[in-house]
């Protein structure tokens, strides 16, 4: 079959694309407004930090080696992390807000579309100025403006009005999980998803998509618990959700009353601490932002991801492999959990401990290529989706080096972003998610102490 | 004539340096001001080890990744900052002044040394100009005023260079020279060149949330 | 909290033992225990797609092919959604409700037990049901259900039609409280926190009326004032004005009836408490970053928390404030400003006696659970515990626990163990 794509021969498309949402909200925008909003935005709600990054930046250009739609769209300096500051702060600084449209226009793409917020970039800047937050801002802005993209305000208007992120009814949570119970009882006969079990030791939460769309991760899940011997539970009311596109949107407000929601029904339920399937922005979104909003320092309770349970449980002997997987397996790093917890190491040993042969990609760890779906940028859907590709062609270069049959990305945004990747640049390569592998490859048999 | 040329060489080189001390004072205090007022929870991730951690880890050559992707210019900007205070540091004729008024004086380096590293600084800030012209991602940032601030750091040098030398108007040259690092001096508070504070100050704050928060590097 | 004072004070020890369960059945579900404590009860699987409950040994009559959500009700009873033939219902003690529906959940039950209420979904429209009594009307989603102490029932639910991805139509607003099943006509993009007021006749709740813009709204009405944020509002008892945490200006105050009522600003403001009985009002309050405490009429406790005040409770009297809390990794309680000497893993829903002066509370720590009473932990561990109760005269506890298999109904003699 004759490849239609390959990696050298995408076409450059220049075209940036707008949504429906982008030109309504621009179409209602006054001179005024925009002035006002954006002053209001830079003047009461940053501070010294803002200001120390805008007046230390010495226009070295370094960040731009960091990014991912700079490496992909042949350097051009537009797309370079302290290029796409110029093209948006510094210009609403320099024209105090002035700003036309047409500006904006670009502006929402850039910080929407552009930037996946994963602060790769932080780590070559020599004074580590934090990029993805003056993105935020400018995220902030477009939110106030209303002209944030259609499809991601959309899962925020659910988050806001059901707690969670696909307009999931309160019903079809429940009906979902005793469904995926039933299902799971294939594998072990007593198997339980206890609902609202309080006093257990751990709740176990999830994103929306997947009882959505994809119920068998909580299928696979819940043998993992069972097998484990772990008691555990899963709250049946709003709360169970810790994605958070709210936080993406500068709708900060809904993403610090999603977390509230979060951590007041793992208190509710009186866990110990709160295990979470692959999600990287989830994860970041209840371990390092939407707590801050509240107040909540650090958060309230243990956050554990699931690379790290399954490093738990496989090294404490209360999951063993049975046969390890034999194809040839690479590992992504999603930046949330590895530039953002540090979790890459235990991610290659889970890896290990269940792939036969693991192939390194480079860069890797914290200095891993973004996905190019996360920090929102995915969820701005398919009006986006051919820019999203030329935009990470770096990626698939990555990816295509390795050879590897599998790739594993442990986080649902990295996971379908990769998918995407596959499919355009027609890398041959299955997505999978560690607990996939872990589900094909364990012993199903239930944890024994004294065994 | 004569008083501008006193003032220019006494009490100003005094307004200079407390202006440059003052100035940098006065910004560190303005800042810790409006962190507290503004941005307190800074504190709640601020911590002195993952500062410290963050900031060596950057002051090791070629350490950082990023330093090794882009080696030239780390390489000439590592060797470009470390000039900057060596040589008015442990100049000989500076030196000398220093112990004139304060009976003060330190190892000076050989003047024909000290000759050739003012010709690094000068080329230095050569490179960056041009690196500035040609490199695209950094000519897409660079505004006018980044190559007025490499003027300014090079007037010093150059004029030092030119006077040392007296190869013309030497009378001149040495006020020029008076002059333009005074104007330095009082610059560095007030412009880009306060990221000699600020920057350790961004990078403890990065390198504290990498550290505290994030369990990850940052270089 | 049904009234203690029938129930057996006397005898000081009664055994059930529930070891056996396991042998009988498929598995056993975690137990839950009658408010008099006479009774345990678990779900339990008796073949394949076959549940029922069982009660002290003995199980309902009545088999279902789902069954979940098992609670205790008074007079010694348990309650349980139930579901044969893909219908739902609630089960009494094995006594089915008349109305059948696709979907039941969110059990509520008010302070004596005398109303019952759940979201209620058929044929893809959402209401409620109180006492086997459904809505009349039925709506496209529901969320935030509510029963007052009344057995009025509200919730928040939308009114209109909305296409996918539409925020447009969003925009404009598409939901409504209901109460009773009627929506109150006016919209709003959002609204949480459903408050009724000491009659259960009237409501009041968070709004946000644009994309930026939140404000309380009582009944029908938003207050003028449009803020930042807001949390949950309480209508004063026996009173129609209304308290609400808001957020403006980047901080949390605390306003009456669209007002500023208490003084100070703070970084954060949430979950009110009122005791009827002095009208104190108390709050969980944070004045520095990642620093919680506890406001009594906009007064800080002299308490330091580090991570997060679950909740705060009032003795009947309103002399005593109990506030559950974890600091430096673990659960403890403070009364009165007064931090207890715990460290545990888990604290459950303290237990206040009206006069303030008994505060017992279950704890688990290394997966043992203790009762401790009055800041003094009763060394006997147990592998589960649930919520005491305190004799009406505050002199004994009724304390329910399972150890070794065998559930053990105990009164515990306060001069014996404080």
């Amino acid at each position: 079959m004759p490849k239609e794509t390959t990696t050298e021969d995408v076409p450059i498309v220049k075209q940036k694309n707008t949504d429906e949402a982008v030109e309504a909200g621009l179409a209602r925008l006054t001179p005024e407004r925009i002035k006002t909003t954006i002053n209001q935005v830079l003047e009461n709600e940053t501070g010294p930090k803002f200001k120390a990054y805008v007046e230390t930046c010495m226009h070295c250009g370094l960040c731009a080696e960091a990014c991912l739609y700079f490496l992909s769209n042949d350097r051009d300096p537009s797309y370079s992390p302290a290029g796409k500051v110029k093209q948006t702060i510094w210009e609403m600084l320099e024209k105090k807000g002035d700003v036309s449209t047409d500006f904006l226009r670009r502006a929402v793409h850039i910080a929407h579309t552009e930037c996946n917020v994963c602060k790769r970039c932080s780590m070559y800047c020599p004074f580590g100025i934090d990029i993805a937050y003056l993105m935020l801002m400018v995220r902030r802005i477009c939110h106030k403006l209303e002209i944030t993209p259609l499809y991601i305000q959309d899962t925020v208007n659910s988050h806001s009005a059901t707690m969670n992120q696909m307009w999931v009814k309160e019903d079809e949570w429940i009906d979902t999980l005793q469904w995926q119970e039933e299902d799971a009882r294939e594998e072990f006969e007593n198997l339980r998803i206890p609902l609202d079990k309080v006093g257990a030791d751990i709740m176990y939460s999830v994103i929306a998509p997947e009882p959505k769309f994809q119920a068998g991760l909580i299928y696979q899940a819940a043998t993992i618990m069972h097998a484990a011997g772990i008691d555990w539970t899963m709250p049946s009311s709003p709360g169970w959700d810790n994605s958070n596109m709210a936080m993406f949107t500068g709708d900060n407000e809904i993403s610090g009353r999603i977390a509230r929601a979060f951590y007041e029904t793992a208190a509710r339920l009186k866990v110990k601490r709160i295990v979470m399937g692959e999600c990287g922005h989830a994860f970041r979104s209840i371990y390092d932002v939407g707590n801050r909003w509240v107040g909540w320092a650090m958060p309230p309770f243990e956050v554990v991801h699931a690379i790290e349970f399954y490093h738990q449980l496989l090294t404490s002997g209360r999951i063993t492999i049975a046969d390890k997987y034999k194809k040839t397996v690479t590992l992504h790093d999603p930046c949330n959990v590895s530039r953002g917890r540090g979790l890459h190491d235990m991610a290659r040993e889970v890896t290990n401990m269940v792939c036969d042969s693991f192939i390194e990609m480079t860069p890797n760890r914290e200095h891993n290529y973004c996905c190019g779906a996360g920090g929102g940028v995915i969820n701005c859907g398919p009006p986006y989706k051919g820019e999203r590709m030329i935009n990470n062609r770096v990626k698939a270069e990555q990816l295509k080096a390795t050879g590897a049959e599998v790739l594993i990305a442990p986080c649902h945004n990295c996971h379908s972003g990769l998918e995407d990747i596959v499919h355009h640049y027609d890398l041959n390569m299955e997505v999978k998610f560690l607990g996939d592998i872990i589900f094909e490859t364990m012993e199903k048999k239930i944890f024994n102490p004294g065994d | 004539m004569n008083a501008f040329i006193a003032f220019i060489m006494g009490p100003m080189v005094w307004i200079a340096f407390l202006i440059f001390i003052l100035g940098l004072i006065f910004k560190l205090v303005v800042i810790i001001k409006d962190v507290n007022a503004r941005e307190s929870y800074v504190y709640s991730y601020l911590s002195v080890k993952y500062s410290l951690r963050s900031i060596f880890a950057w002051l090791i050559p070629f350490f950082p990744q990023s330093t090794r992707q882009s080696p030239v210019f780390y390489a000439i900007s590592y060797i470009f900052h470390l000039l900057l205070f060596i040589v008015p540091v442990f100049l000989m004729s500076h030196i000398v002044l220093v112990n004139e008024a304060f009976q003060l004086s330190w190892f000076a380096l050989d003047d024909t040394l000290a000759d050739i590293l003012t010709v690094i600084v000068v080329l230095a800030l050569v490179f960056f100009a041009v690196r500035r012209q040609t490199v695209p991602e950094v000519k897409y940032l660079t505004s006018f005023n980044d190559y007025v601030l490499l003027i300014i750091v090079a007037l010093p040098f150059i004029t030092g260079f030119l006077a040392y030398h007296q190869f013309f108007f030497y009378r001149q040259m040495v006020i020029a020279h008076v002059i333009s690092g005074e104007l330095v001096l009082i610059l560095i508070p007030f412009s880009k060149f306060s990221h000699m504070v600020m920057a350790p100050l961004t990078r403890a704050y990065m390198g504290s949330e990498f550290g505290n928060v994030r369990h990850a590097k940052d270089w | 909290m049904e009234e203690s004072k029938s129930f057996d004070w006397s005898t000081d020890l009664k055994e059930v033992p529930v070891r056996e369960w396991k042998d009988r059945f498929v598995w056993v579900e975690e137990p839950y225990v009658s408010q008099d404590g006479e009774t345990i009860a678990s779900i339990v699987n008796v073949e394949e797609a076959v549940f029922t409950v069982c009660e002290n040994g003995k199980t309902w009559d009545s088999e279902y092919e789902k069954a979940w959500c098992l609670r205790p009700i008074p007079d010694g009873q348990f309650a349980a959604c139930v579901s044969s033939d893909e219908e739902w219902t609630v089960s009494i003690s094995g006594n089915e409700w008349e109305n059948r529906f696709d979907f039941i959940w969110n059990f509520q039950m008010n302070h004596d037990g005398t109303h019952i209420s759940l979201a209620v979904q058929k044929d893809s429209e959402y209401g409620m049901v109180v006492n086997d009594d459904p809505w009349d009307r039925m709506y496209e989603n529901i969320n935030e259900m509510v029963l007052s102490d009344t057995g009025n029932s509200a919730a928040v639910v939308q009114v209109s039609s909305m296409a996918a991805a539409d925020i447009e139509a969003f925009k404009q607003g598409v939901f409504s409280c209901a109460v009773n099943g009627k929506a109150i006509e006016k919209n709003f993009l959002n609204i949480w926190d459903i408050s009724f007021d000491t009659s259960g006749e009237n409501v009041a709740y968070g709004v946000r009326t644009d994309r930026t813009s939140y404000s309380i709204a009582v009944n029908d009405s938003p207050w003028d004032t449009s803020f930042q944020s807001v949390w949950k509002p309480l209508f004063l008892p026996g009173d129609t004005s209304v308290i609400a945490p808001v957020k403006t200006g980047g901080k949390w105050m605390l306003y009456k009836d669209n007002q500023p009522f208490w003084k100070t600003p703070y970084n954060q403001l949430w979950k009110l408490a009122i005791s009827p009985e002095t009208g104190k009002i108390a709050a969980i309050v944070s004045n520095d970053f990642g620093k919680w405490t506890v406001a009594e009429n906009d007064v800080s406790w002299d308490l330091s928390i580090d991570q997060m005040i679950f909740d705060i409770v009032y003795s009947a009297d309103g002399s005593t404030l109990v506030a559950v809390f974890k600091d430096k990794e673990c659960w403890t309680l403070a009364v009165n400003q007064k931090k207890w000497d715990l460290a545990a893993d888990k604290v459950f829903d303290p237990c206040v006696s009206p006069d303030g002066s008994i505060v017992c509370v279950v704890i688990e720590k290394k997966g043992q659970y203790f009762l401790v009473v009055n800041n003094h932990i009763i060394p006997t561990g147990f592998d589960f515990m649930t919520t005491p109760v305190i004799s009406p005269d505050s002199t004994k506890i009724l304390q329910k626990a399972v150890k070794n298999g065998v559930y053990q109904r105990q009164i515990l003699s306060l001069d014996k163990i404080l």
